[in-house]
């Protein structure tokens, strides 16, 4: 990997295909991947591979669910939807994941 | 983020399926990625890229292909059990490569497994599996203890007063029952009748030991009264055989010796009484399967005798949270307390046992030292093992080496190594278990008939449990020094140095060394027991019996029908005609020299023990010495060929005063100490008579109740009183088999009436009766060949490695003018050390084991110089064969071939 391209957190990036996701509706792997890099801008510059095995492990969980189907531009792809838990799941990630980044911010604000 | 125990679940059963399906997986991620790039390379063009730009600047984006297939099959499956299942097949391959060390470790492992896993399930059987009674371990068997006697006889059977009083008083039993065994005389339409085994018993048992009849009901306490007490409860196998599994069995009629009685219960399948001893040292008579149960009727000798008539046996339940210590000790004081107030000549104690030790206590000592020994093979063919997989270790340091420093990890090293182990422990286990259910019929065949629960020994799910765990210990056992070994290559000085000089480090050598002396140590002491036993049961077998069994035959028969019964007027009459009538007419049979009468079964233990009272010379009943009577014809000392000491036999001019006896040198010896015996009286020894009775001759000592003790004997002639057990005794030059249907034909031509328990040669009786002592030393013997053989096979393997590691130096050696004898010298020494070593831990060790195993053996000294040198000698010239082949091989190197080498 290249030396800019910060290795994500694992949990960072499950929650950002959630929220994508949610947003989005279904979408194929190539279509989260660039969708997180266009939120993101240019702060986050990932390997769009790295989106499989974290896709993997919310299907293994259950979180989202994977169908095939075709594109806009009509090539056969795999479409990635939230399921019922994943639903529930993105609520209680979010909450889990403000409380670290406030606690984070108030240790930064403190050493400064 | 945090993931619940549910989504692991989850993931867990998609990881468990995607294995299952992994081909089609990989299809569907390589359409997934390339959708992904094409997608990709689409958009691009769509921005005004060339074709050839818009997929380069996809790839690029997506990163590494193969990383993120790699990650993605990661997190797809089980990656470090989908390793290990490639090192075992790569193990599998390698293992194939190699078929004779294959096939050697798997057989040495197979044999050891096999035989461990078959006394396993006997031991598991005979000494761990719990009775099929309700909290078997609450039971116990009560004896009583005489304090007088208590260095002779550590226990005595139960009084029945005592155990009435016991019962009532003593709150650490919930319950105790009182029986008798017996055996019943059955005879199913008017065939031969024969001998059924059977409890006489107070009418709680079923409580105490927590059963309830499949059919029917248990005993009530209205069954234990006269009048009332024909009726019986029948065992599972009872109901089989004596009623063929009849459903409407209760309520139906059995003729039992004569009288009939009603069947009011069958107990479930699986629920078998245990034979119980009468006590320790007193013979338990033949071995029946208890099929038939009635109640036990006290009569009045037993409400009446405070002293003596220790008669029963007593199996109790403790109650829930008495401790067997507790219970004795409260036991003992009643006893005590009671001696005391009831004036008692004699001290009264306790003895409780539990059932399950009670039981087996013949066995447990002979099975536990089979057990350790058959271990102990298993861990010299384990150390063999480890000697050969670290040699292979070393041989393949190199790739090792290699892997190592391509970045394997210290865990992935070892697994690989251990991963070869694996295979052999468990294809070795495998075959270990088919085997044991062939040996565990072999030993079930060799096992003495007298083990208890012989029957239910099978390869049950613990044993074979336990053979699974045996397979993976020994796997680690062997394996695991080899694998470790791997961790300790550095690569670099692995890669260049030349491997048989790696392979010959101080450090290879000295581990190799010491497992060699452990296996020896080993050895030593499986040498040393054994030939122990060996000489033991040769004594045994080859010390003067004081009788002559060869060429006699012995018939018992069981008087028990309605005919001879005890509510007859006539039956002494009755009992003395058939008797004179079969001795007249056996006399008849072609080639029979002489035919004998005696009231017991020779070689079954010390049975009518009673105290020998002398009017002469009154002593207190604890002092008064124990003899065994027996109801003999005049020809039995002929018969037997036992030397009359002093004074004369019995004739037949005694038919009309029979009160005279015989008595044997011991009972002389402790019966009129300095005395002469001959014409002094004996009083209350002839049953239902006041008379005294009249020693007339000094006969020599036997060992005819069994091999290893002689007893202080009393006989007296069947005139004066005639048992309802009669065991005949023929003597004939024709052998026994040849003689055998003509005294059957003989004795049923009399009474077809009569049961015939046993009809055998003399010879095999007495070969029954040292049946666990010959088993111990068949089995030890052929663990004790086995150890001896392991360890030369062990011997020879090392010193054949070493030396072939060593050609070079041999080489050189000769290159340098150093003659054969002395390089033979270098390896035989080399040999000699782990021997010596080895030898001297065993001869310490033996001390020990000696001394555990003493109390097992018949007369076995504790250092017996024979069986030390022995042993050491056996092994030292097996040793020596094992290291001359070596040894050779290093003198016949060719010092320019060797030179050459690598």
């Amino acid at each position: 990997m290249g030396e800019n391209k910060s290795d994500v957190l694992q949990g960072t990036l499950d929650l950002m295909v959630l929220k994508t996701l949610e947003s989005m509706g279904p979408l194929h792997g190539y279509g989260i991947a660039r969708r997180i890099e266009q939120v993101s801008g240019d702060a986050l510059n990932m390997n769009q591979g790295t989106i499989y095995p974290a896709l993997l492990r919310l299907e293994q969980r259950g979180w989202v669910k994977s169908e095939w189907g075709t594109s806009g531009t009509n090539r056969r792809a795999k479409f990635y939807s939230l399921s019922r838990i994943g639903r529930k799941k993105i609520e209680e990630e979010t909450e889990n994941w403000e409380r670290i980044a406030a606690t984070m911010a108030r240790f930064l604000a403190q050493t400064n | 983020m945090s993931s619940s125990f549910m989504d692991t679940v989850r993931a867990l059963i998609s990881r468990c399926v995607a294995i299952l399906s992994r081909r089609r997986q990989d299809a569907d991620l390589e359409d997934e990625l390339r959708a992904h790039i094409d997608l990709a390379t689409a958009e691009n063009i769509q921005r005004g890229m060339t074709p050839d730009a818009a997929r380069t600047t996809a790839l690029r984006a997506f990163g590494g292909v193969a990383q993120a297939r790699d990650s993605y099959r990661a997190q797809r499956g089980f990656p470090t059990l989908q390793q290990f299942i490639r090192d075992l097949r790569f193990a599998f391959r390698q293992l194939r490569r190699s078929p004779a060390f294959a096939l050697t470790a798997i057989l040495t492992l197979a044999l050891a497994i096999g035989a461990v896993t078959s006394i396993f399930s006997v031991v598991n059987t005979v000494l761990l599996r719990p009775f099929a009674f309700r909290d078997p371990h609450r039971l116990v068997v009560m004896r009583e203890v005489e304090e007088e006697i208590r260095s002779e006889r550590s226990s005595v059977p139960d009084n029945y007063r005592h155990y009435v009083r016991l019962k009532r008083d003593a709150r650490g039993l919930e319950d105790a029952a009182i029986f008798q065994q017996a055996g019943f005389s059955v005879s199913a339409s008017g065939d031969h009748p024969h001998i059924v085994g059977g409890l006489v018993s107070s009418p709680n048992l079923f409580n105490v030991l927590g059963v309830q009849p499949m059919l029917g009901r248990g005993f009530v306490e209205g069954d234990a009264k006269k009048g009332e007490d024909n009726v019986v409860v029948l065992s599972y196998a009872g109901w089989r055989t004596l009623l063929a599994g009849d459903p409407k069995a209760v309520g139906r009629t059995i003729q039992l010796s004569g009288d009939a009685v009603t069947v009011v219960g069958v107990l479930p399948p699986g629920i078998q009484f245990p034979q119980i001893a009468m006590a320790p040292g007193i013979a338990m008579g033949p071995q029946r399967e208890v099929m038939i149960f009635a109640p036990h009727v006290p009569s009045d000798w037993d409400l009446k005798m405070d002293t003596g008539a220790y008669n029963y046996q007593v199996i109790a339940r403790l109650r829930q949270g008495v401790s067997l210590k507790q219970a004795t000790a409260e036991l003992d004081t009643l006893q005590r307390a009671y001696t005391i107030s009831a004036h008692l000549p004699t001290h009264l104690g306790i003895s409780l046992v539990p059932l399950g030790n009670d039981v087996a206590s013949g066995i447990s000592g002979a099975l536990w030292l089979i057990f350790t020994a058959v271990c102990s093979v298993l861990l010299i063919a384990c150390v063999n093992l480890a000697n050969l997989q670290l040699a292979r270790a070393v041989s393949a340091e190199r790739e090792t080496a290699v892997c190592a420093a391509l970045g394997a990890s210290a865990s992935r090293l070892v697994l690989a190594r251990l991963a070869e182990s694996l295979v052999i422990a468990f294809v070795g286990g495998a075959a270990g278990v088919a085997l044991a259910f062939g040996g565990v019929r072999l030993i079930v065949s060799l096992v003495p008939a007298n083990v208890p629960r012989l029957h239910e020994i099978e390869i049950s799910l613990p044993v074979l449990l336990f053979a699974t765990g045996l397979s993976i210990v020994s796997a680690l056992a062997f394996g695991f020094l080899p694998a470790l070994h791997s961790l300790r290559i550095h690569p670099q000085t692995a890669l260049q140095a030349n491997p048989s000089r790696t392979g010959n480090t101080r450090e290879g050598r000295r581990t190799r060394s010491l497992l060699v002396a452990s296996q020896i140590a080993c050895t030593i002491v499986l040498l040393i027991i054994t030939s122990l036993v060996l000489r033991s049961f040769s004594h045994l077998l080859r010390q003067d019996r004081g009788f002559n069994s060869s060429h006699v035959t012995l018939a018992q028969v069981d008087l028990f029908a309605p005919q001879y019964s005890d509510k007859l007027a006539t039956v002494k009459a009755v009992k003395l005609a058939f008797a004179d009538r079969v001795l007249s007419d056996l006399q008849q049979l072609p080639s029979v020299q002489s035919v004998a009468l005696t009231s017991a079964v020779p070689l079954t233990g010390e049975t009518w023990v009673d105290d020998l009272t002398r009017p002469d010379h009154p002593l207190p009943p604890a002092e008064r010495p124990m003899i065994n009577l027996r109801w003999i014809n005049p020809e039995y000392l002929g018969t037997m060929q036992i030397p009359l000491v002093a004074g004369r036999n019995l004739s037949a001019s005694d038919r009309a005063h029979p009160n005279v006896a015989l008595i044997s040198e011991r009972a002389a010896r402790e019966g009129f100490p300095g005395e002469n015996p001959i014409g002094k009286q004996i009083s209350n020894i002839v049953p239902d008579s006041k008379e005294t009775v009249t020693v007339i001759g000094v006969v020599a000592d036997t060992r005819i109740n069994g091999l290893k003790n002689t007893a202080a004997m009393v006989y007296m002639p069947y005139w004066a009183y005639t048992p309802w057990m009669l065991s005949f005794l023929v003597r004939s030059a024709e052998p026994s088999d040849a003689l055998i249907p003509g005294v059957r034909r003989v004795i049923w031509g009399i009474d077809p009436q009569v049961a015939i328990p046993t009809l055998k040669s003399m010879d095999e009786q007495v070969s029954d009766s040292v049946a666990t002592d010959r088993f111990q030393a068949i089995v030890l013997a052929s663990f004790g060949g086995s150890a001896l053989l392991l360890a030369v096979l062990g011997i020879y393997g090392v010193l054949a490695y070493s030396v072939s590691l060593r050609r070079q130096e041999f080489g050189i050696r000769i290159a340098l003018g150093s003659g054969k004898l002395a390089l033979m010298r270098v390896v035989l020494l080399e040999a000699m050390r782990p021997i010596l070593l080895g030898s001297g831990a065993g001869l310490a060790l033996s001390i020990v084991a000696v001394r555990l195993v003493r109390s097992l053996l018949y007369q076995a000294p504790v250092a017996d110089p024979f069986s030390i040198g022995g042993s050491l000698l056996l092994l030292f010239a097996a040793a020596m064969l094992a290291a001359i082949i070596p040894a050779r091989n290093a003198a016949a190197v060719d010092p320019m071939r060797a030179l050459r080498m690598d």
